[in-house]
C-alpha cells in the first residue's frame, strides 16, 4: 500500500553555535521546555498531522538520538509498515559517503523512500521549536497544484537579509529565491520545510548527484534548479510560534517563552495538539515547606528546597535550601547546592553546581550574556561563573570563569 | 537457556480488601485505586515483580476491572509486553468453568489449566492493598535457602486501624503470625490483638506444582481461603516459613488510611525509602511540567505533572492535571487525577476523586480524623 505522504527529518546538523550543549548530542536531542527535546516538535507533529512513517538522517553524535527515538512508541510511531527509522549514512558496494549537504542526504535513502512508494515527501528540519499542521501544508500543495512548496515566514524586513527569501507573487507563486541577500526583495522567510512530489523530487535529487559541483544542498541546489526550470513552486504561509533554537540566546528565549505561553504563543498545554516525549518515569515533584516557586516549571523528580523564578526546571532537578534559581533553564538530573545563585543561564544535564557557587547573572542594559554550563559538568564551591562563560570542563572550589 | 529471569510467576489478586475502602472501588478496585500522586495500587507490586526479574504476572480479576484494564493495557509500560508469559489479565467467565470467586482457593482453582502449562518452578501471590518496593528474588533465595513449602512475608507492626474494622460478611480477611525461629506455627485471624504483630503481606511463595495440587484438594472439598483452610490447619506437616520484611509500607485500610499515606509522602525519607532502590512504572500520560503562575505559592507539597497552579497549596498531594485557580486555598488535602480547586475556592482536609470540581468560591472542610471525600466526577 502506498503512503500519501511521508517526512523526511533532518537531524544531522552538529548544531555548533550550541557549543557545550552539543559537544556529545545532536542538536535535535537537545532538551527543551522540561520534559522535552527538540526532535519532539517535528515528530509530535508528524503524528498529529497523520503522517506515521518518517525517517530521521542523522550522522553527528547520534548515540543519545538513536535511544531516545529508540522504537518510536512515545510518538505512537511504532508500526509494522512506516514508523520511525533512524537513518545513518552507511556502506554501499560503491563505497560510503557521509551525507554531504541535506539533498544528498535525501538522496542516500531513495531506497527507504521508494519502499513506501509515496505521492509527496515532507523534508523537515530537526532544530526548530514549531508546532505545525502538515496536513493544512499538503492541503495547500495539492490546491495549488504544486511540485514543490515551501513554508514560509514573514520576518520584519530589516532582519530579511539574514534568512533564506522567497520573492512569490500574488497567487503565492515563487518566482525567486534570495539566499541571505543584501537587499531583500521578499520579507517571506523560508522555515527549511518543504513538500515535494515525490517523482519531482527524484528526478532533481539524481541530476543533483551528478553533479560534481553541486554542494547537494536544498538551499543552494535543489530550489535554484527547480526555479531554473520553472517548476510549479508556491510558498506556503505559516504564521504560528516558530523559532530556530541554534543559538544558546535563542534556546534560551524559546524556553523562557514556554512560560508564558499566553503571549508567546508558544502554548505546549494544548490537549488538541500535543507534544509527545519519552518520559522520566520519576516520581513526582515536591516543594519543601520553605520553598519558594514562581512562575516556573516543574517536572516529574525535582526536589526544591529553595527559590525559583521563572525557570524552567526538567525532571529530577534538585534545588538545595537556601539556593537561588532565577531565569534559567535547568536540565535534567543536575543539583543546584545550599546557597548557590543562578541566574540567566542554561545549565545541562547532570551538572552539580557546587554550594555558595553563583552561575551567570542578571543582564545589565544592552547586554545578553546567557553563562552555559555543559553536561556532567561540576562547578565547585564558591565558583563564580560569568554571564557570559561557556563552561565545559569541571570548575575547582572557588575559581572563577568569565 | 541463558538464566535472566527469576524463575517464578506471579498471580496478582487485585480485589482483596475492597470492603475497606468501599467509596474509592465504587467504580474500580484496589488494584485501580491511585496513589502516590500518579500510581495506582498495582503498579507497586507489578514494579516489584519486573525489577525482580518476574516476567510472567497473571492478574485474577473479581469485579470493577475496567479502570484496571484500561491502566495496563498491554503491559508495556512495565516491560510486560512479551510472546512468552507477559501480563495475562483474568476476569472472571473467561472460561467455561469460571465464576466470581469469592476467596484465594477458588480464583487459583479457576486458572489451574492455565498453572499446568507455565514453565517456571515456583508461584508468587500477592495482594495490592499494600504499596511497597520489594525484592521477589531475596525472598524466593531465602525461601529456597529454607527448604520450607511454603514462604509468607510479614512486617512487625500493629494491626493497621482499619482492618479491625473489616466485614467478615464480605469474605476479607487479615492474618497475624505466630513464629518460632523462623517457622510459622500458627495463623490468626482477625486478629485485634494490640502492639507490633507479625502481620502477614499477603505475599506468599511456594511450588507450582505443590500449589496446584493444594488448591485441586481444597477446591473440592469447597474451601474458600488459602490462609485460612489450606495452611492454618497444616501447619503441624507443612513448613511454612516467615519472611521478615523491613522495608517501608503503606497499606490502604480505610479513608483515613488512604489520606494518612498520601500525606506520609510529603516527607522526604518516606517517599525515597517507598520508591528506592527500584523504580516503579506506570501507565504514562501525556502531560506537561507543572506550571506555577504568578500570584501562586506553593509550600511542602507533592504533585504530578500537568498541574496548573495559580492559588495557595499548602501539605498537599496533588495528582496529574490537578488545576487550582486564583485565589483558591488548598491546605492538607489529597487531590486525584484532573480535580479543578475553582478561583477562590476553599477546601482543607479534602480527598477529591478524579475529575472533581469544586466550584468558584465554594468552602470545604473536612478535618485532620475525617477527611472529607469528593466521589469521582462530582461537582460541588
Amino acid at each position: 500500500m502506498a503512503k500519501e505522504m511521508i517526512a523526511m527529518l533532518l537531524a544531522g546538523g552538529q548544531g555548533s553555535r550550541l557549543y557545550a550543549l552539543t559537544q556529545k548530542l545532536a542538536k535535535p536531542a537537545v532538551p527543551f521546555g522540561g520534559k522535552y527535546r527538540i526532535i519532539d516538535f517535528p515528530l509530535s507533529n508528524c503524528v498529529n498531522s497523520g503522517i506515521d512513517t518518517v525517517g530521521i538522517l542523522t550522522q553527528y553524535q547520534p548515540l543519545v538520538l538513536n535511544e531516545y527515538i529508540g522504537n518510536g512508541q512515545p510518538w505512537d510511531l511504532d508500526r509494522l509498515y512506516g514508523g520511525v527509522h533512524v537513518l545513518p549514512p552507511y556502506q554501499q558496494a560503491s563505497g560510503s559517503d557521509w551525507y554531504k549537504g541535506t539533498a544528498n542526504a535525501i538522496y542516500q535513502n531513495i531506497p527507504f523512500i521508494e519502499r513506501y512508494n509515496p505521492e509527496y515527501v515532507i523534508i523537515l528540519s530537526g532544530d526548530q521549536i514549531c508546532k505545525q499542521d502538515y496536513s493544512d501544508f499538503l492541503r495547500f500543495h495539492k490546491e495549488k497544484g504544486a511540485e514543490f512548496s515551501v513554508a514560509v515566514m514573514e520576518v520584519p524586513w530589516e532582519e530579511a537579509s539574514r534568512f533564506g527569501l522567497m520573492v512569490a507573487d500574488e497567487n503565492d507563486k515563487i518566482t525567486e529565491f534570495q539566499e541571505k541577500p543584501k537587499e531583500p526583495k521578499s520579507n517571506l522567510a523560508s522555515m527549511g520545510i518543504y513538500i515535494f512530489n515525490w517523482d519531482i523530487l527524484k528526478k532533481y535529487l539524481i541530476e543533483d548527484e551528478a553533479d560534481p559541483d553541486s554542494e547537494n544542498d536544498f538551499g543552494n541546489n535543489i530550489i535554484p534548479n527547480l526555479l531554473r526550470d520553472g517548476r510549479n513552486m508556491y510558498a506556503y504561509h505559516f504564521s504560528g510560534y516558530w523559532k530556530d533554537v541554534g543559538t544558546i540566546t535563542s534556546l534560551w528565549e524559546a524556553n523562557m517563552e514556554v512560560l508564558d505561553p499566553e503571549h508567546s504563543g508558544i502554548n505546549l498545554f494544548d490537549d488538541e495538539w500535543k507534544i509527545y516525549s519519552r518520559t522520566s518515569g520519576m516520581t513526582c515533584h515536591k516543594i519543601s515547606p520553605d520553598a519558594i516557586v514562581e512562575n516556573s516549571m516543574v517536572t516529574d523528580g525535582c526536589r526544591i528546597g529553595g527559590t525559583v523564578k521563572h525557570s524552567i526546571l526538567f525532571a529530577g532537578v534538585r534545588v538545595e535550601p537556601g539556593a537561588e534559581v532565577e531565569d534559567a533553564v535547568v536540565m535534567g538530573g543536575s543539583v543546584i547546592k545550599a546557597g548557590a545563585h543562578v541566574r540567566h543561564c542554561i545549565i545541562a544535564e547532570n551538572v552539580v553546581i557546587g554550594e555558595n557557587a553563583s552561575v551567570g547573572a542578571m543582564p545589565a542594559e544592552g547586554e545578553k550574556g546567557v553563562a552555559t554550563i555543559g553536561p556532567g559538568v561540576y562547578i565547585g564551591d564558591g565558583a563564580t561563573i560569568g554571564p557570559n562563560a561557556m563552561v565545559n570542563q569541571n570548575v575547582k572550589d572557588g575559581d572563577e570563569q568569565w | 537457556m541463558v538464566n535472566t529471569n527469576t524463575n517464578a510467576l506471579g498471580i496478582i489478586f487485585p480485589n482483596s480488601y475492597d470492603s475497606l475502602v468501599p467509596d474509592l472501588v465504587s467504580e474500580r478496585l484496589m488494584a485501580s485505586i491511585p496513589f502516590a500522586g500518579r500510581y495506582r495500587m498495582v503498579d507497586f507490586l507489578l514494579s516489584s515483580m519486573v525489577n525482580s526479574g518476574i516476567d510472567n504476572v497473571s492478574i485474577i480479576a473479581r469485579k470493577n476491572y475496567h479502570s484496571l484494564m484500561d491502566h495496563l493495557g498491554s503491559g508495556r509500560e512495565w516491560d510486560l509486553t512479551r510472546k512468552n508469559g507477559g501480563l495475562n489479565i483474568v476476569p472472571p467467565y473467561s472460561e467455561k468453568n469460571m465464576k466470581v470467586y469469592s476467596g484465594r482457593v477458588e480464583a487459583l482453582a479457576s486458572i489451574l489449566d492455565f498453572l499446568k502449562n507455565q514453565k517456571e518452578k515456583y508461584v508468587i501471590l500477592a495482594d495490592t492493598h499494600t504499596a511497597v518496593n520489594f525484592d521477589f528474588r531475596e525472598m524466593l533465595n531465602a525461601h529456597i535457602e529454607s527448604g520450607a513449602d511454603v514462604s509468607i512475608a510479614y512486617k512487625r507492626e500493629e494491626i493497621p486501624e482499619g482492618f479491625k474494622n473489616i466485614s467478615t460478611s464480605v469474605g476479607d480477611l487479615y492474618y497475624t503470625l505466630s513464629i518460632e525461629n523462623d517457622r510459622v506455627n500458627r495463623i490468626f485471624i482477625n486478629s485485634s490483638e494490640p502492639g507490633l504483630q507479625n502481620f502477614s503481606m499477603n505475599i506468599y511463595i511456594m511450588d507450582r506444582e505443590a500449589l496446584m495440587e493444594l488448591v485441586k484438594s481444597a477446591y473440592a472439598r469447597g474451601y474458600i481461603y488459602f490462609e485460612r483452610d489450606i495452611l492454618a490447619p497444616r501447619l503441624d506437616k507443612m513448613h511454612v516459613h516467615a519472611y521478615r520484611f523491613n522495608g517501608y509500607t503503606a497499606h490502604l485500610s480505610g479513608m483515613k488510611s488512604y489520606f494518612d499515606e498520601n500525606m506520609k509522602l510529603l516527607d522526604d525519607a518516606n517517599l525515597d525509602a517507598l520508591f528506592d532502590p527500584n523504580p516503579v512504572y506506570t501507565k504514562i500520560r501525556e502531560d506537561n511540567p507543572t506550571r506555577y503562575l504568578n500570584g501562586s505559592r506553593a509550600s511542602n507539597i507533592m504533585a504530578a505533572d500537568g498541574c496548573v497552579i495559580e492559588g495557595d497549596v499548602e501539605n498537599s498531594v496533588l495528582f496529574r492535571g490537578v488545576k487550582v485557580g486564583k485565589g483558591a486555598t488548598v491546605k492538607n488535602c489529597v487531590l486525584m487525577q484532573d480535580t479543578v480547586i475553582a478561583d477562590g475556592a476553599k477546601v482543607e482536609y479534602l480527598i477529591t476523586d478524579k475529575n472533581v470540581t469544586i466550584s468558584s468560591g465554594k468552602e470545604l472542610k473536612g478535618t485532620d480524623s475525617f477527611p472529607v471525600y469528593v466521589a469521582k466526577g462530582q461537582i460541588v
